[in-house]
């Protein structure tokens, strides 16, 4: 029996580490290595989240915050895909396979975070113009809590994303999980191996330093042979 | 005005906490503009009063944009300024000259050197199933940058318009160059691990890792291509998926 509790809690998460992208602290936490086994240690099972969190940490690694530029929301598909995969295992059965679906279906719908990102930040204009009218007032307490408003307009961000994901993405597993889950867990091993190699590869683009290839594959020969040797 | 010449300890961490919310009203116009204002205001209210503290206040409220683990040395910079009574234009002067450089030197420290490494190192921990990759994680990256939220923020109570030239001696892009190194070295005994581990449960030679690097080529030829990690990482899925089933 499918129980809503963990998509509440999900939802918090969502909101707590949403809001460590941009908006507050920036320790890291939103990052999906961390976001992952979290969301699953407070659902009850931090190893999915982990799994979740490993395959997408490498992807969007170095799509920089910086400027004006928005990266991809990695942090809402790491927790509702964590989400997902544990809410639904009670539903569907719990595995490799509907892990795999739940990032799988995720990653694209992720997209929609950075749409919602955009519009909060469009959203926050308004504030300057807004604290400069209440500093003519004499209202410095008032222009303080403008600058909190913007907080609260980036957690209901992270927490619109994350029920665009969920919900979308609920009904995609379910109505499609008898055609993929077979497939998706007798391949799992191959879709991890490609994934994390999906996110080596535009890190090795994105980490723009001299002999960058030369360093990467003399680490890769050197441990592969060494292995194949002891092995 | 404050009598005393310096920031008071309470003072020090009030500001100090509060550059930890620069970002919470980022937006496109003014960027962290309103952030830096609200990081200063409890400095504004102690210095100045009625009129003097709208006025200063006002002046804050402008285009600010760096990098937020570095802005704490361009906010305490500007905060001693302040009380040392320095003038509008040379606290202006100071922020126009300082922020760029130090989001460029963040940005190239920060997301292209330590958030890296520190997600590689640990992505070591998360391959073999163990639940301290997100403490790896954290560990890594927060301590460089508390370190440097720390010290940036004393160094500019403590140096003020000095602080360009403590910057210049942290040699940050040099330490970023370093570390992209590492990085990517520990990226290939990964990649390594990780394909001999999926060849040794797909009971298949250890030879055939070898394909792995055209293909690592392929896929970064692909990348530099402009095609996005998101079409990157579903197509390869779908040919896994569809491959077996074509044979």
């Amino acid at each position: 029996m499918e129980s809503f509790t963990p998509y509440l809690l999900g939802a918090g998460m969502a909101v707590l580490l949403g809001l460590d992208r941009t908006a507050a602290l920036q320790i890291m936490v939103s990052r999906p290595l961390v976001a992952g086994p979290l969301v699953g240690f407070v659902l009850g099972d931090p190893l999915t989240g982990l799994t979740v969190g490993m395959l997408l940490e490498l992807l969007w690694l170095c799509r920089m915050p910086v400027g004006a530029s928005i990266p991809h929301d990695d942090t809402q598909i790491t927790v509702s895909a964590t989400t997902l995969a544990i809410a639904l295992s009670a539903t569907i059965g719990s595995g490799a396979g509907l892990t795999l679906g739940a990032l799988l279906i995720a990653l694209p719908l992720g997209k929609i975070g950075q749409h919602v990102e955009r519009a909060v930040r469009t959203q926050n204009e308004r504030l300057p113009a807004a604290a400069l009218a209440r500093l003519q007032l004499g209202q410095l307490p008032a222009v303080e809590r403008l600058h909190l408003c913007g907080l609260g307009n980036f957690a209901l961000g992270a927490l619109t994303t994350y029920t665009v994901i969920v919900l979308v993405g609920r009904w995609l597993i379910l109505s499609g999980a008898p055609f993929f889950l077979d497939l998706l867990t007798t391949q799992a091993d191959w879709i991890k191996l490609a994934l994390v190699l999906a996110g080596v590869a535009t890190l090795l683009q994105a980490l723009n330093v001299r002999r960058a290839y030369g360093l990467f594959f003399g680490g890769f020969l050197l441990t592969f042979l060494l292995l194949g040797v002891l092995r | 005005m404050m009598i005393s010449g310096t920031l008071s300890a309470s003072l020090r961490r009030r500001l100090f906490c509060r550059s930890f919310l620069l970002q919470a009203s980022w937006n496109f116009e003014q960027m962290q503009g309103l952030g830096a204002l609200f990081v200063l205001s409890p400095l504004l209210r102690k210095l100045y009063q009625g009129e003097e503290l709208q006025q200063a206040c006002a002046r804050h409220l402008s285009y600010f944009n760096t990098h937020p683990f570095i802005a704490p040395v361009i906010l305490s910079g500007m905060a001693q300024l302040e009380v040392n009574g320095a003038g509008k234009e040379e606290i202006e002067e100071f922020r126009q000259l300082l922020m760029a450089p130090c989001a460029a030197m963040g940005d190239a420290f920060f997301w292209g050197g330590v958030r890296p490494f520190a997600a590689v190192v640990a992505m070591f921990f998360a391959l073999h199933g163990s639940l301290l990759a997100p403490v790896v994680l954290l560990l890594i990256f927060n301590l460089p940058h508390l370190l440097v939220r720390i010290v940036g923020f004393s160094k500019g109570c403590e140096l003020a318009e000095g602080v360009v030239d403590f910057l210049a001696r942290c040699r940050l892009p040099d330490l970023a160059i370093r570390l992209k190194q590492a990085t990517l070295i520990l990226l290939g005994i990964l990649c390594a691990g990780l394909t001999h581990n999926t060849l040794n449960f797909a009971a298949l030679p250890w030879q055939w890792g070898g394909a792995i690097i055209p293909l690592v080529f392929t896929l970064g030829w692909l990348a530099r291509h402009r095609l996005s990690p998101l079409l990157l990482a579903l197509l390869l899925a779908a040919l896994i998926l569809v491959l077996p089933g074509l044979y």
